[in-house]
Parts: structure tokens; sequence; C-alpha cells
């Protein structure tokens, strides 16, 4: 314990960080996932301007981005018991709040976090499609879902790619505030070694490499998708090359 | 037969078409002229609902519907025997020339993926582009486009065919290849109501030409009869200033 700076408490310390890593992919993978969905379904609900629940979801989303995600933990992890608490009493069940699992409450807060953000990003997109190949697949006789599966969302995934990828890099980040509702994902877990160890920099210096290397594994994944859903840039790619026809199948 | 009848359309208190009937023979070419506002490519767009109309009945080789009553499956079953080809021939821009011909066979028509490619094949071939099948719209030129969006809409087999103004968006090197296909398609049978103003066009290809003005049908006849003997005296204005501007620009 001599040394200022001990190297080996960084190298030491990855593979234990690393036991909790599917933890915090798992909140950023869920989380992700009912958000994008959920943030579809809201901008669909905001482009249609369906009455009442267009207006519920604007004040959701301003709510949303108005507060801090920490504060929203906060509010999901004591909100969700006293709500059971409630059903219990009105309904005569028997719900049992301490049953409830941590990784509920962040996922719940995480997703809808998500949902709000993305549901903005993701109107624009959608909004960006050319309203002629609109009118034109409805031309053919497609319904309304034919055509926002097969014309607008095709197109629309290929201008929300990059500000999704913001979204999701931000959100394994964001995922490291877990520990506020009692879920040990890696931040929580590098805590709880430095705690024991008293080699804080060296613990947090491995926990901020282990970020920085996924958040740059992302970025390559975001950036394969985004060549492989864009339209080749030279008939010639297209011609030569037959795998952009059969990358791009099925969307 | 086909039977447009008291078709009407208002727009923000405007009258855009007032009151229109119609009757197209089964393989007539029906050309649409008029200036610009006169409703002619609104008058298109009721047809297969693009643009609601505020009443009137169409009658399409029997199936009947009414436009101030129109249900959603009525209105999926009227775009699926009509076609349009528009303006600035919206393709599909993810998908290649093949895919966009075959999307509506797949999609709307429920073919399998060999099925829809054969009649899609076909159908490039018939406008001239079957070595184009696998390019994206973005590396085709305008009349190559166009025709590809001809051939999108052909491959529905429509009952009738509309064209919105097809070679308005055209460098006029590009009209001419438009203009042939259409005229192939013309021969082939296919009825089609075609909004243009390539007048020398109209005269050569259509078999009825509707002269419409603030939204009425105000001369109607062969193309013969509406260009060189109109009655009407808007009629006799705008032809005589189309015809007038054309020679002046040579």
């Amino acid at each position: 314990m001599g040394e200022i700076f001990d190297i080996n408490a960084v190298f030491t310390s990855i593979p234990r960080l690393l036991e909790v890593l599917p933890v915090s992919l798992q909140i950023t993978v869920i989380s992700m996932i009912v958000g994008l969905v959920f943030a579809l379904l809201f901008a669909v609900i905001r482009m249609k301007k369906i009455p009442v629940l267009s207006q519920l979801v604007t004040v959701f989303i301003s709510f949303i981005r108005g507060t801090p995600i920490i504060v929203q933990l906060y509010l999901t992890y004591n909100g969700i018991p006293l709500l059971l608490k409630f059903i219990n009493q009105e309904y005569g069940t028997d719900y049992n709040i301490n049953a409830v699992p941590a990784m509920l409450f962040v996922l719940v807060t995480f997703a809808f976090n998500e949902a709000a953000y993305n549901s903005e990003t993701i109107r624009a997109a959608l909004q960006s499609v050319n309203k002629g190949q609109i009118e034109a697949a409805e031309s053919l006789g497609m319904t309304y879902l034919q055509v926002l599966k097969r014309v607008i969302m095709p197109q629309a995934l290929v201008v929300a790619i990059p500000p999704l990828g913001n979204a999701l890099i931000g959100l394994l980040k964001g995922t490291s505030l877990a520990f506020v509702a009692g879920v040990i994902e890696m931040t929580a877990k590098g805590k709880i070694i430095s705690g024991s160890n008293f080699r804080f920099f060296e613990v947090y210096l491995a926990l901020a490499i282990i970020y920085w290397v996924m958040t740059i594994i992302i970025e390559q994944l975001l950036r394969y998708m985004e060549r492989r859903f864009s339209i080749p840039d030279s008939a010639q790619a297209v011609n030569r090359g037959g795998w952009f026809s059969w990358g791009r199948r099925g969307i | 037969m086909i039977k447009v009848s008291n078709l009407s359309k208002s727009f923000h208190g405007n009258l855009i078409l007032d009151d229109l009937s119609v009757e197209i023979e089964k393989g007539d070419v029906v050309a649409l002229i008029g200036s610009s506002g006169a409703g002619k490519s609104t008058f298109l767009r009721a047809l297969n609902c693009l643009e609601q109309a505020d009443k009137g009945v169409l009658d399409l080789e029997g199936f009947k519907v009414d436009f101030s009553t129109i249900t959603n499956k009525q209105r999926l079953e009227l775009r699926k025997q009509t076609a349009m080809v528009f303006q600035h021939f919206n393709l599909f821009q993810h998908r290649t020339a093949l895919d966009n011909v075959k999307e509506g066979l797949k999609i709307v028509k429920k073919m399998n993926d060999r099925e829809a490619a054969q009649i899609a094949l076909e159908q490039l071939e018939q406008v001239g582009l079957s070595d184009r099948a696998h390019y994206y719209p973005k590396h085709l030129s305008g009349g190559q486009q166009q025709r590809v969006g001809i051939a999108r809409a052909l491959a529905m087999k429509p009952k009738l065919l509309l064209l919105d103004e097809p070679t308005s968006a055209l460098d006029p090197e590009l009209v001419g290849e438009v203009l042939q296909t259409i005229k192939k398609t013309a021969a082939t049978g296919q009825t089609m109501i075609l909004v243009s103003h390539e007048m020398s066009f109209v005269y050569e290809v259509a078999s009825k030409v509707l002269f419409l003005d603030k939204g009425k049908i105000v001369e109607e006849g062969t193309p013969d009869q509406v260009f060189n003997h109109p009655t009407s005296e808007r009629a006799k204005e705008f032809l005589h200033n189309y015809f007038r501007n054309k020679t002046g620009n040579q």
C-alpha cells in the first residue's frame, strides 16, 4: 500500500468489475428496446394528433425532460411501493411490496426516460420521409401500417440512427445511477471494491476504461448499421457488390 | 365503363371541383387540359382518394363508391383498382427499380417473391429498363425514374391509370422517352386519365379531351373538336395563348 499509484490495482479490479457488466448491459439493452417501442408509439400519437393521448404524451415528455434522472429514479423507487400499497388497500389484494425487484424500478425509469427523449428524435425522422413516397405507397393500396413499415420506417431509420446511437451511449453511462435504487451494476461494484482496498483512483480508472471501451464498441456497431442501411453512393457499387442488396433484405 | 358523377370539392371555402361528371369508355385515353389551378390534379387525386372529395360518386366498371360516405375498406379497394403516376415520380428511394415495381405486388397483392419479381421484370422490360433493374432511383435519370414509376403503376394491372403531369418535372430532352412509354401503354388498351401540358402529345394520343376551368368542364370532345373547333371563349383564349407562346419560344 506504499505506492502512490498502484497499476496492479487497476488490472485486478477490471475482471471484478466485468463480473457485473451483464447487469449494466441488461439495463441498457432492455431499457433501450422498451423505450424505443414506447417512443415510436408516442411519436405516432403526436403525429396523428390523437386527442387526449397526444396532450398526455406532451406533458409526460416535458416532465421527463424537465427533471433529473436521479430524481426520477427516486420517484419510481418510492412511488411504485406507494402505488402497490394503494392497490392493496383499495382492492383488497396482497401484493408484497418488498418482493418487487430493485431492477424493475431501474428498468421502468430508464425505459420511460429513453421513450420521452427518443420520441422526439423518432418523430423528426418519421416526418423527414418525403410525402410523395407516402402518397405513392397509399396509391398502391397499402394500409397506414404497411406504409409505416415498408416506406416510412426504413428511411426514417437511416436518419434516426446517429441520434439514437448517442442516446444509447448516454444510456449506458446513465446506468451508473442505478445504485440509488439498490442495483449492483459496475459503478456500484466499483464503490464496493474501492471501499475494501482503498485504491479509489485505481478502481475508478478501471471503471472509466471499461465504459470507454464499451462506448467505442457501440460506436463501431452504429457505424456499421448506418452503412448497411443507407443507399450506396454509386451505381457501380450496386452492380459490383451484391452484398448491398443482400444486407438490405428484410427491411 | 367508368362513370364519375357530380364530383365536388372545396378547400378553405374555394370551390376546386364544381359538380364534375365524366363518362369514360374502357380503353379511352382521357386528357385533362387547362390552366394551373383549374382543378386538373385535384380531380385526378380525388379519384383515388389522395384528396378527399366532398361529394360525388364513382362507378369503376361496376365497383361503386360514394365519396361522401366512403369507408376505409372501400378506399383501399379503390386504390387497388387504380394506379397513379406522379409528377415527381415518387419512387421509394431505399429500394431498387425492381423492388419499387415489386412492392405493390408483394405487399398489396400478396404475391410471393418469385411471382412478383417475374412480373416486375416484365414490366421493366416493357418500359425499356430491364438493364437498370438493380439501380437505386438516385442513380437513374429523371426520365428513367418516371418510366420505373409507370412500370410500378402498370404492374398492378389497374382498371384505370392516373397520370398527373408525368413529364412536367423532366428536362426537355427526357420528355420524349416518357411520352413514348405512355403512348405504348395507350396502345395496349389501358384506360387512362392524363393531366398534361404537352398539347401536341395530347392531340396525338388522347381519344377524349376535357378542358377544365375553375373546377368545371367547359369543353369536351375529341382532340380535333377541342383543339381545332373550340366553342367556349375560355378554351379559345387558353389555346390561343398556348400556341402563341409555343411559336414565340421557337
